[in-house]
């Protein structure tokens, strides 16, 4: 059975069908959610929502896009509205996260490279943690998720100029916010 | 080419979108810029980065988790009912609303009506005899009672305490 069709099974009320679609895209959904918000119980729980809020919203889909490209972009939506309130309950700034992970790793063994990669990734996402949403989503989707421009061009609902564009000022943002940390470490060749 | 071009390009390059010329152009400027060179180390570095950050597992049994769910929630959605008999739904509400409304108009009594009505339409409209009242006035012996009675019972019906009764 192909998507359109289990897309239809699932707009008449099928819920096996509808099934056979969540375990397609499960893992997809998953990994975005945790990519923008780093906490696999909250990309748990997002991802579950996502195909509920789906689900309810099948009758409205109309299949001018694929169904992969229409949940995504349920999802990014989703997401979006879960670190806007999350983000009115925490501000941490992103400057202090960075003196306390430079000062772990002086006390630390940053000789072991298992613990530097570790200590790299979280600076790394605690700086992601701090862009602006539009941005962050972009470079989850791009850096992280490896969606293609065009694919990403029709999940924001953008054109892919405007996926270039964002994407390099995302990545430029990124860059200078771990300039600090480059600068701790000597150099990016370090990192 | 300077340094702002070149950024643009080196962030281009992460994507595989420049084209041979400006392909070769960056490098010609890297080779002689080590300022870029190293945005370059830390623009591949963050990229690596995030590529081969590992995902933690997912719980197990999502779906079987969503299902239940699923059924709650379309118990609660008013919306389901819609779904489930999509357009078919809107004449059947139209259909008993009318129904309902007409009910409301054949089977409720206006209470208007019921206002209008003389004290002699009651009467006949509960089949008693209207004059049965009147019969007692006229059956009185004495005159002075019968004609009081009467001038009573003629000012106001309602009101039950002016009338007088021997």
């Amino acid at each position: 059975m192909d998507e359109k069709d289990l897309v239809r099974r699932s707009k008449e009320g099928n819920e096996e069908a509808f099934g056979v679609l969540v375990r397609k895209y499960k893992t997809k959904v998953y990994h975005l959610a945790y990519s923008l918000t780093h906490d696999a119980q909250a990309a748990d729980d997002l991802a579950q929502e996502v195909f509920i809020k789906a689900y309810f919203a099948l009758d409205k889909f109309r299949e001018k896009s694929e169904f992969g490209t229409w949940i995504y972009r349920i999802a990014v939506n989703h997401c979006r509205d879960f670190l806007r309130k999350r983000n009115r309950l925490i501000q941490i700034p992103f400057e202090n996260i960075i003196g306390k992970i430079s000062a772990q790793g002086d006390e630390t063994l940053p000789e072991e490279k298992e613990q530097e990669e570790a200590q790299r990734r979280k600076v790394v996402h605690t700086a992601i943690q701090t862009l602006p949403d539009k941005y962050k989503v972009i470079l989850s989707l791009r850096d992280i998720q490896d969606f293609s421009y065009n694919e990403i061009a029709k999940i924001l609902d953008i054109s892919p100029g405007t996926v270039d564009s964002r994407l390099h000022r995302a990545r430029k943002m990124l860059r200078k916010k771990l300039e600090p940390f480059f600068s701790h470490k000597g150099g990016g060749h370090e990192m | 080419m300077k340094c702002k071009q070149s950024e643009k390009y080196l962030l281009r390059s992460l994507d595989n979108r420049l084209n041979p010329s400006e392909t070769i152009q960056l490098k010609e400027h890297l080779d002689d810029c080590p300022h870029c060179r190293k945005r370059q180390s830390e623009y591949q570095s963050i990229r690596r980065t995030l590529r081969e950050d590992p995902f933690p597992e997912m719980r197990p049994y999502f779906w079987e988790r969503l299902q239940p769910k699923l059924k709650e929630k379309r118990k609660v959605d008013p919306w389901t009912v819609r779904k489930q008999f999509g357009l078919r739904a809107i004449p059947l509400s139209i259909l008993v609303v009318v129904l309902f409304t007409a009910a409301v108009f054949l089977f409720v009594p206006s209470p208007k009506e019921e206002l209008d009505l003389s004290q002699t339409g009651v009467f006949l409209f509960q089949d008693s005899n209207p004059l049965e009242e009147t019969q007692t006035f006229l059956s009185e012996e004495g005159d002075v009672n019968k004609h009081i009675m009467l001038i009573f019972s003629s000012l106001d019906e309602t009101n039950n305490v002016r009338r007088y009764f021997p």
